[in-house]
């Protein structure tokens, strides 16, 4: 079997019916794309195949022979990184980063298919996906803030906290 | 049949790290030739920012920009012992074992720029990566040359060490518990207030809105500190009303048997979160911080419970506050039978020691 995987041509040896997910973490050694439940309910395992969003523990790598398979480091690199990625970074997006992959997978896809930055709709487009660590805010902040640019504009901050300050502390 | 709506609010208080039994952090710092800055700290980083705050902690205390600085928390071989990332101490007991070692960092360089520039080192103050001397601006030379002479002329490796512990305290008086050094580090205080929805047909409680404000010390990152309390928020908001491991403890009867069965909250549980932040600093903490990664899930529950009872007039007092839960309580309820509701853990309240943590006139010094 054939993949491409993040542009570049990959022969699978693994049996046909390995989830996706395993083929690329343990054969290819594409390890971005996590493996939370392994039963589809968590959304950390997701990558595009051929442009669409997928949980790749679901796939039998059978099924998706000669498939393009894009992950989060096919998105962007550190050095430049897509506008979801730095958006992220930016808006302190992830913390232990077990859901970013997946989380920043959908956020793109949701953004291809034209998404607004309209907080339910991407917390509806999201809501396969659960991260234990940010509560989410902040991951809908980004998500919105990068619907509105293609190129990541450093001038759309996030907002600052509201801070009160009591006590001397100088 | 009907949706009632309900407030609560609930107020805690916490303290930092692991008190009254010895607790190390330890750090040390290298400079290397070029000015920048290798801190070797113990301390894990599990999304936490523990990498970055003691990074900007060590930036702070030397006088260099943060960029400057690497953190190497590794490996246990080349890094200093750390107990490790519980008890909201990264930022509290590692921050100070960094600081320690930055401030002895910045001592031996104020030192070795002394001998360059031919003064006295305690004229002579760091800022954004420039030695210069104090009320002359002008004079001044480059950390990055500064560690360059250190290491090329005066032969010297500039380090420093930290190392912070919390004494183990002994037991005074067995009667009362009293122990010799103050039990608790940097007690912080927090409140949360929420707003539910309780349907009385199906027993479902929806969380609407959720405000929590926590005194943090000093927001060493605001933003980390930020999504610290939001995350800790939706934690207890599942913890309130959504996450159960054992339904029936101590039976195992329709424990998840697996990850996906197992309720968190997803983004679709999301209330309105609110988050405000209060810098109260503390005593001991590096540069007034305290740690609340702990009590940042513990606020939540207690407030839902209350907003439940303000909703529909029954108190709920196990978490989480399940349908089934609140049908039971509604049922009795309208029984006439009150013995549900059953009196928490009594908490005795040591007000002079809460009273002395209170800031109101304390101040910090780095
Ligand atoms: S690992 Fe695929 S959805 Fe959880
Ligand atoms: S950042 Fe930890 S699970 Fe989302």
């Amino acid at each position: 079997m054939k993949l491409e995987v993040n542009g570049v041509n990959r022969e699978v040896r693994s049996e046909p019916l390995t989830p996706l997910l395993d083929v690329l973490r343990e054969e290819l050694d594409v390890t971005s794309p996590k493996a939370g439940c392994h039963a589809g309910g968590c959304g950390a395992c997701t990558v595009m195949v051929d442009g669409k969003p997928r949980r790749s523990c679901l796939i039998p790598v059978a099924a998706v022979d000669g498939a393009s398979i894009t992950t989060v480091e096919g998105l962007g690199t550190p050095k430049d990184p897509s506008a979801v990625q730095q958006s992220f970074i930016h808006h302190y997006a992830a913390q232990c980063g077990f859901c970013t992959p997946g989380m920043v997978v959908a956020a793109t896809a949701y953004i291809d298919g034209g998404g607004s930055d309209d907080k339910d709709e991407i917390a509806k487009a999201i809501s396969g996906h659960v991260c234990r660590c940010t509560g989410y805010t902040k991951i809908l902040d980004a998500i919105a803030a990068a619907t509105k640019q293609t190129e990541f504009d450093i001038t759309i901050i996030a907002p600052d906290p509201t801070t009160v300050t009591i006590g001397g502390s100088e | 049949m009907a949706k009632h709506r309900g407030k609560g609010i609930s107020a805690i208080e916490y303290p930092t790290g692991m008190n009254q039994n010895g607790d190390p952090s330890q750090a040390w710092i290298k400079v290397k030739p070029d000015g920048r800055v290798d801190v070797f700290s113990g301390t894990a980083d599990i999304g936490n920012g523990a990498k970055t705050i003691q990074s900007q902690i060590v930036a702070e205390a030397i006088g260099v920009p943060y960029d400057w600085v690497t953190f190497d928390n590794s490996n246990t071989d080349s890094s200093p012992v750390c107990t490790g990332t519980f008890a909201s101490r990264a930022t509290f007991v590692g921050g100070n074992a960094v600081l320690k070692a930055a401030k002895e960092v910045k001592l031996k360089l104020l030192e070795a720029a002394g001998k360059e520039m031919e003064i006295s080192p305690e004229d002579l103050e760091i800022n954004d990566g420039e030695v210069s001397v104090k009320g002359s601006p002008s004079e001044k030379m480059g950390v990055d040359e500064v560690a360059g002479a250190a290491a090329y002329g005066h032969g010297v490796l500039i380090t420093g060490t930290g190392a912070q512990l919390k004494p183990y305290s002994e037991i005074t008086n067995s009667a009362t518990g009293e122990v010799d050094s103050p039990p608790h580090s940097a007690i912080s205080y927090a409140a949360c207030a929420v707003e539910v929805e309780v349907d009385d047909e199906t027993g479902e409680v929806l969380v609407l809105e959720m405000t929590q404000c926590y005194d943090v010390g000093r927001a060493i990152n605001p933003a980390l500190v930020e999504g610290q309390i939001q995350g800790g928020a939706m934690m207890g908001l599942g913890l309130g009303v959504l996450e159960n491991s054992y339904p029936y403890y101590p039976s195992v009867d329709h424990r998840g048997a697996q990850y996906n069965s197992y309720m968190i909250p997803s983004p679709l549980d999301m209330p309105k979160v609110k988050t405000i932040i209060i810098e109260n600093p503390s005593a001991d903490g590096p540069y007034g911080a305290k740690g609340i990664g702990e009590m940042a899930n513990n606020s939540q529950p207690p407030a839902i419970a209350s907003a439940v009872q303000d909703a529909v007039g029954i108190w709920v007092t196990e978490i989480p506050i399940t349908p089934e839960a609140v049908l039971k309580a509604l049922e009795a309820k309208n029984a006439g039978d009150d013995s549900v509701r059953r009196d928490g853990k009594l908490v005795s309240f040591d007000e002079e020691l809460s009273v002395n943590t209170v800031a109101s006139g304390l101040s910090w010094s780095a």
